[in-house]
């Protein structure tokens, strides 16, 4: 009886324990502790002190009632803005926007996966009103961007952006209509280590130099040394992307895409040359190991050390983001005795001005929403527009905000302004090194990235659809990085396949059975491609 | 009289209220199942089977159905190799996995049932994976490296049987080798079916042939084994299922990642043509496990039936040789009166 008893009461004991566990579990910080990527937050208003800091006031900006032909509404509307931006800055954004105009809502939610959460709000029939992608042909196979050609050429503010967006209808995908528009932009950018310039002896290269000379400093760069081995370059972007996008003059042909896209086809001999280059490189030996191989190991002595933060690297063909999440962190370089500079992306055939493949994640409206003009106004604040950027601008200078990983907004994935507005221009290059030894490397970079191009799953209908059925699929890269086959034997085989893959998908997004924007002429010629695959 | 006939003469019973209530009673605690199977079985079912002659498209508007016929399985044939290749590795390692978690699980089962000390401390120890598995905790083990054992050489393994199976087989071998211990983590459930069973076991069976001199190993092969056949099947069927839509099953990734892709050539109608196919590849493999373990019945129905046949077959000898001599009897009766003398004396 006494057994049972104490074996009772110490299962009701456990029982009890683990409930109140499971509640206190249950219970959520309303400090701002959520899981970023989960559900959507700013309709409510944040607290200011959110991330341990105050903020300051707004930058007060004017909303737009009247544009073009049409009335923004005055109804009380709530809209749904899907995105990959940092949830800290997206819900001081939003609330921003609903400062401007109180009689909308905005309710934000990060993107974990777009393929996902796209196609099952879809089908659930909660799509948002205005959403960002990272893959364009999920949203134009299932017809997810509606058409903002009117209010994008009845807003003045367009002229004034990167001149490539206009000149090469980025968003509008080779039709005559926009369906997306870019959103946010990161330039790909060549990093120089000037101590590790110093150290071998060699002069800094001019910052505007040419592709020849970039690979002669990381083959001079490349120096045995009998404590740790020092390599020209450490890589993020393949060569091959930026070598492509920049290989010709525009006289021979205009390069508006990766793989030698011209807006009607592709012609893969560009890409060739610059994935030889820099395999060739990889095999003698010049590209520092990557993080988590075998080689670092050996490198370093530590499998996970990144060679970013080795000191042993000269050039490295880096994502923009990795200066602000990283280096540009307070103390970083310090640590690790680094000091990156960031230099223009070299031209191959030294033009001055010449295009730079970029991540650019575009942004459309819906095609189910409701309320097209405001979802736009709200689009353009999120992206491309002044008044955000000026509010982006008060929000990244002030350092004391910071997201719920305590990090500074401006060191969460910073994008780049899209506008060539001054004011917002002059606001954004306060935020890097200002002194007179680093600034001039930043002034001459922020000057050659005004025309991007971005990479090709954003903008060209079927890119993805060739790479992961041909290109990725026999794995081209790694053939040709580890030396087992040339990049020019898939030149022809690849440009084939790439222009079949294409106007596949132009015919399937834009014909009939999709958009259906295409005229009779379009169609025809976009068919015979197909045909003369096929047959 | 007719079988119809017989079937109308029988009595009709009437239900009494206490049967009606107990009746009502049982649908509505089987109501739970059977609502869960209409809807998240049988509707899906139905659905994947029309979605998957369809090319499917999600709108934010709605759904575009084009129809294209068996145009999902050659899209997954001719364009996405790795499927088919995952579906043949799947096969070989399932075939190789299931029997080595089902002697595993009853070697297990065998020692935790005998007379050891802190025998419910090591049920549950064994039992913990299955907790383990079933979470996202085993997703970061597995990435960690804690399923394989870092000092065993599996590239020598795969090579060793290169030389006498095809590669692929080889290959599944191999990665059954690496991934060792997590396949032995899957093998919580049926070690608790097995207990179960062993537990069932009559006693009065093993002291019998105790009497009689049989040893521990003779008992395991002619009363444990036996009597555990069903749950062998059952444990085989179980682990089937269980290694088929496991989330560490590339497969299952595969058709998931192929749902929500939004690309034009996949999407619902084309992760239902491959969700189909593997259907049909598992219930194969269901079948064959069946068709091992299920369909021969143990060794002592099959001597009792043996027995039975031989002693209906002596009776039917025996009414033979009976009606044998009766004929044979009347035979002579016949040729005796054929061969009767006029006078009737039998003397010529």
């Amino acid at each position: 009886m006494k057994k049972n008893y104490w074996k009772k009461l110490l299962v009701s004991m456990t029982l009890v324990a683990s409930m109140l566990i499971g509640v206190a579990g249950c219970g959520g910080d309303k400090s701002g502790d959520a899981n970023p990527t989960q559900g959507a937050t700013s309709g409510e208003k944040t607290d200011d002190k959110q991330g341990g800091s105050a903020t300051k006031d707004p930058v007060k900006v004017e909303p737009v009632n009247v544009f073009g032909d049409y009335n923004v509404t005055t109804d009380n509307i709530t809209l749904t803005y899907w995105h990959y931006e940092d949830q800290g800055m997206a819900d001081r954004m939003c609330e921003a926007f609903m400062e401007l105009y109180p009689n909308i809502t905005v309710e934000n939610k990060v993107i974990s996966d777009m393929s996902t959460d796209l196609s099952a709000a879809a089908a659930a029939g909660t799509f948002p009103d205005v959403f960002e992608g990272t893959d364009s042909d999920t949203a134009l196979a299932n017809l997810y961007w509606a058409d903002i050609t009117e209010y994008w050429n009845a807003d003045p503010e367009n002229q004034n952006l990167m001149p490539t967006i206009n000149e090469y209808g980025i968003g509008m995908f080779d039709t005559s209509v926009r369906f997306a528009a870019p959103m946010r932009y990161w330039p790909s950018a060549v990093f120089i280590d000037r101590n590790v310039i110093e150290t071998l002896n060699l002069d800094m290269p001019r910052t505007d130099w040419t592709w020849e000379e970039m690979i002669q400093l990381i083959k001079d760069a490349t120096q045995y040394d009998p404590d740790m081995q020092y390599f020209g370059l450490g890589y993020y972007n393949r060569l091959d992307s930026l070598y492509g996008i920049a290989a010709v003059s525009k006289d021979v042909r205009q390069i508006k895409g990766e793989f030698g896209f011209n807006g009607e086809d592709f012609d893969l001999q560009y890409w060739a040359i610059g994935e030889q280059q820099f395999s060739d490189l990889k095999l003698a030996g010049y590209v520092a190991p990557q993080q988590s191989t075998q080689e670092m190991e050996d490198w370093t002595g530590d499998w996970d050390t990144w060679f970013g933060a080795t000191g042993r690297v000269a050039v490295f063909s880096e994502g923009f983001w990795t200066y602000q999440n990283l280096w540009g962190v307070e103390g970083y370089q310090e640590q690790y005795g680094l000091d990156i500079v960031p230099y223009v992306t070299p031209n191959v055939i030294d033009e001055k001005e010449h295009n730079v493949i970029a991540t650019m994640y575009m942004g459309g409206v819906s095609t189910s929403c409701k309320y097209p003009l405001e979802a736009y106004l709200l689009l353009k604040f999120m992206g491309w527009g002044v008044d955000g950027w000026k509010v982006r601008n008060e929000i990244y200078a002030d350092t004391t905000i910071t997201n719920d990983s305590g990090t500074p907004l401006k060191n969460a994935q910073m994008p780049v302004p899209l506008t060539l507005n001054e004011e917002v221009w002059a606001g954004y290059k306060a935020l890097f090194p200002q002194d007179e030894d680093r600034k001039p490397y930043w002034d001459d970079y922020f000057a050659s990235i005004t025309r991007p191009v971005p990479y090709g799953w954003y903008s060209i209908a079927g890119y993805w659809n060739f790479c992961d059925q041909y290109f990725n699929s026999i794995g081209i890269h790694d053939l040709v990085d580890n030396g087992t086959a040339k990049a020019a034997d898939y030149t022809e085989e690849a440009t084939r396949q790439a222009n079949y893959y294409h106007a596949d998908a132009m015919i399937t997004y834009f014909g009939p059975s999709g958009y259906n924007v295409l005229s009779d002429a379009e169609l025809a010629k976009y068919q015979a491609v197909v045909d003369s695959f096929l047959n | 009289m007719s079988k119809k006939e017989k079937k109308q003469k029988k009595p009709k019973i009437k239900v009494g209220k206490l049967e009606k209530r107990e009746a009502r009673a049982g649908y509505f605690f089987t109501l739970p199942w059977v609502i869960g199977v209409i809807a998240f079985l049988l509707v899906p079912l139905a659905q994947s089977f029309k979605f998957m002659w369809y090319n499917i498209r999600i709108t934010p508007m709605g759904m575009i159905y084009n129809y294209i016929g068996i145009g999902n399985f050659t899209n997954i044939w001719h364009e996405d190799p790795e499927f088919p290749q995952q579906l043949v590795t799947y096969i070989w390692q399932t075939c190789l996995e299931v029997p080595i978690i089902i002697v595993f699980a009853l070697m297990i089962a065998i020692m935790l049932n005998g007379k050891i000390k802190m025998r419910a401390f090591f049920r549950l120890i064994f039992f913990l994976p299955v907790i383990i598995v079933s979470g996202p905790v085993m997703n970061m083990l597995v990435s960690e490296g804690a399923a394989t054992i870092p000092s065993m050489n599996v590239q020598s393994i795969v090579a060793a049987f290169d030389v006498f199976f095809p590669t692929s087989v080889a290959e599944s071998i191999g990665e059954m080798f690496s991934n060792m211990i997590m396949t032995l983590w899957y093998s919580g459930v049926q070690i608790l079916i097995f207990l179960s069973a062993l537990q069932k076991v009559d006693p009065a069976l093993y002291e019998a042939a105790k009497i009689d001199g049989g040893s521990g190993w003779e008992c395991f092969w002619k009363i444990t084994l036996p009597t555990m056949k069903p749950m062998i099947l059952l444990n085989a069927v179980y682990t089937v299922i269980f290694l088929s839509g496991n989330e560490q099953n590339t497969l299952i990734t595969m058709i998931e990642s192929a749902m929500f892709s939004g690309t034009k050539e996949k999407g619902y109608g084309y992760a239902s043509a491959m969700a189909w196919l593997y259907a049909i590849v598992i219930t194969l493999i269901v079948g064959l496990f069946a068709l091992m373990l299920g369909s021969k019945k143990d060794v002592y129905d099959r001597k009792a039936k043996k027995f039975k046949k031989l002693q209906k077959k002596e009776e039917r000898m025996k009414r033979r040789v009976i009606r044998r001599g009766e004929r044979h009897a009347k035979k002579v009766a016949r040729n005796s009166r054929r061969y009767t003398t006029y006078d009737g004396s039998g003397d010529y």
